[in-house]
């Protein structure tokens, strides 16, 4: 079953189109990969599943029932984080975790077990400073266990480690990934690399509408510019090796990259290299990216104008 | 009602963490101690000031302060109370939407009139213990100076412009609403009162509007009846119903 729907959702602001005709579904218990460059519309995506834009044309639905702007019923069943969560500094985790099980509507009796265990989760049960101390990192912990609270079916998460470092980044996937059980995520970024790390399917939005959708295996297969690379201790192997290849690019003095070969190729190459006892940095085999796919995609639709910072 | 419950909980541990409900309750404290003591003192330093008179041209001969004294300084200090409390709350909802707070409470499902009514809710208890302290503390002191008998509707006259306090939280709830900074709330209600204080010079328009309220200690002296206030206080229950059922249904509209 799918846990969200958009069917041919528009929006604009003003003159500006910022979605057109977007529809896609989100099946549940999966990680959807919601990227696109900046201005692309994933924000303003997000905050049409949340009621809190207007939706021009078109419907979006959570769990069956439509979303309505400016309406609660189906935010009760969401879980929001968003890039630089914002708290009530003046309380503490625990304080803030209860505001928001209040707010929800939880049962009493479980809102002191489930903000404790949340907590745990997350790595803040120790902290009892308020939140006005706390680093971007332990914010955005904090935001996890927030939107999980109610445990949400669409757990939304809105280019959530672009604040972060790479260690923050990645607890935070780390995080998210062993949610995947309870919950359905949708990401949202423009960092492929965190996408591809944990997404099960992806979507790539471009000028507001879905250029690309799939699995991850999918679109890395879309992508068939495989090939291996070379690179060499000295300019004077690397022009020893070029002489004896005729199918090898040369990006940089040190680098020979062949084009569309796979393993067998690289093998060959590798008993070459020994046969000639040049000794290499560095070889290996370039597989397919998203990020390359991402490149291409966008580029091939580089006839539209971007969007501006609308996200 | 839970929501509600919740949410004006949070907004009372606000006020009381960021210590405004401190602020709120020294200031008015102090206003209640301040009506009393200026009267009490006024002779004292009428005598202080006298010799400068004289050299003025100007004859003191005795000064006698009475319980009257007291309350009159009661109501010149009200505009003063009011003005210092529209600046110190006027960014109570704006102040979400420039941090991004509410985003997470509304995702959350909670109803937006319950934000707006919650935060009318901490304002009018904040106005409703302040004022009234500095009424009890203005009325104690008073009655152990001097004799208060002969005064009449001291209860009613403070009631009047607890009232115009009350139509000062609607506007700022609904120019909360509709503008999207504290300066520019602020700004609105204090313009409003304004307009207000202009109209008033028209004798007939004056008994319909809410500064009208302020005038009150008109009605302990025996000057001003009850009656004299109705209109005032027909139009300023009517503002303040009005501004709070727009503010529900223009929030609902708002983009956040």
């Amino acid at each position: 079953m799918n846990i969200l729907e958009l069917s041919h959702v528009s929006k604009a602001f003003g003159s500006r189109q910022i979605i057109r005709d977007l529809s896609l579904s989100v099946p549940e218990h999966t990680i959807y990969g919601f990227i696109g460059q900046n201005g692309a519309g994933k924000t303003t995506t997000m905050k049409m599943i949340l009621g809190l834009y207007t939706i021009d044309h078109g419907t979006i639905t959570v769990n069956g029932e439509p979303v309505k702007y400016g309406g609660n019923a189906t935010n009760r069943m969401i879980g929001y984080l968003p890039d630089v969560p914002e708290f009530y500094s003046y309380m503490t985790p625990s304080e803030y975790l209860f505001l928001c099980s209040e707010v929800t509507g939880m049962e009493k009796k479980v809102i002191r077990e489930r903000s404790e265990e949340l907590l745990c989760l997350v790595g803040l049960e120790k902290e009892n400073k308020r939140i006005r101390g706390f680093s971007r990192g332990m914010k955005q912990r904090l935001g996890v266990a927030q939107a999980l609270l109610n445990n949400p079916k669409l757990l939304l998460c809105d280019e959530p480690t672009s604040a972060l470092d790479p260690l923050g980044r990645r607890d935070l996937l780390k995080l998210l990934q062993s949610v995947k059980e309870r919950t359905t995520i949708i990401f949202s970024t423009h960092i492929l690399s965190d996408v591809e790390r944990i997404s099960d399917e992806i979507g790539l939005i471009k000028d507001g509408t879905l250029a690309l959708s799939g699995t991850t295996e999918e679109l890395r297969a879309l992508r068939k510019s495989d090939g291996f690379e070379i690179e060499f201790r000295n300019n004077t192997d690397a022009e020893r090796f070029a002489g004896l290849c005729d199918n090898a690019k040369r990006p940089d003095c040190l680098v020979l990259f062949f084009e569309n070969q796979g393993e067998r190729e690289m093998k060959r190459a590798m008993e070459q290299l020994s046969q000639q006892g040049i000794v290499p940095r560095r070889i290996e085999l370039r597989e397919p990216t998203l990020e390359s796919l991402f490149i291409e995609t966008i580029e091939k639709k580089s006839g539209h104008t971007d969007g501006g910072e609308q996200g | 009602m839970r929501q509600l419950i919740a949410f004006t909980k949070k907004e009372y541990l606000e006020l009381w963490r960021n210590g405004r409900l401190t602020l709120f309750g020294i200031l008015f404290l102090l206003f209640g101690i301040m009506n009393p003591a200026l009267a009490k003192l006024t002779p004292w330093l009428m005598e202080q000031m006298a010799d400068t008179l004289s050299e003025q041209g100007m004859q003191i001969t005795s000064v006698t302060v009475d319980a009257m004294s007291s309350w009159a300084q009661f109501y010149k200090n009200a505009p003063m109370e009011l003005l210092i409390f529209v600046v110190l709350s006027s960014g109570i909802l704006t102040g979400e939407y420039q941090k991004g707070t509410l985003i997470h409470m509304l995702t959350k499902g909670l109803g937006r009139h319950t934000v707006l009514w919650a935060k009318g809710l901490a304002l009018l208890g904040t106005w409703t213990l302040g004022y009234w302290l500095c009424f009890g503390v203005t009325c104690a002191y008073t009655a152990y100076f001097w004799d208060q008998s002969v005064l009449t509707h001291i209860g009613l006259g403070a009631a009047l412009v607890y009232l115009a306090g009350v139509v000062l939280i609607s506007l700022i709830l609904l120019f909360s609403v509709v503008l999207s900074t504290g300066t520019a709330v602020m700004g609105a209600v204090l313009g409003l009162a304004a307009v207000s204080y202009l109209l008033a010079v028209i004798p007939k328009a004056a008994e319909y509007l809410p500064t009208y309220l302020l005038s009150a200690g008109g009605l302990l002296s025996g000057a001003m009846e009850p009656s004299d206030f109705l209109p005032a206080v027909l139009v300023s229950l009517g503002i303040t119903f009005t501004s709070v059922a727009a503010g529900t249904v223009l929030f609902r509209k708002k983009t956040i």
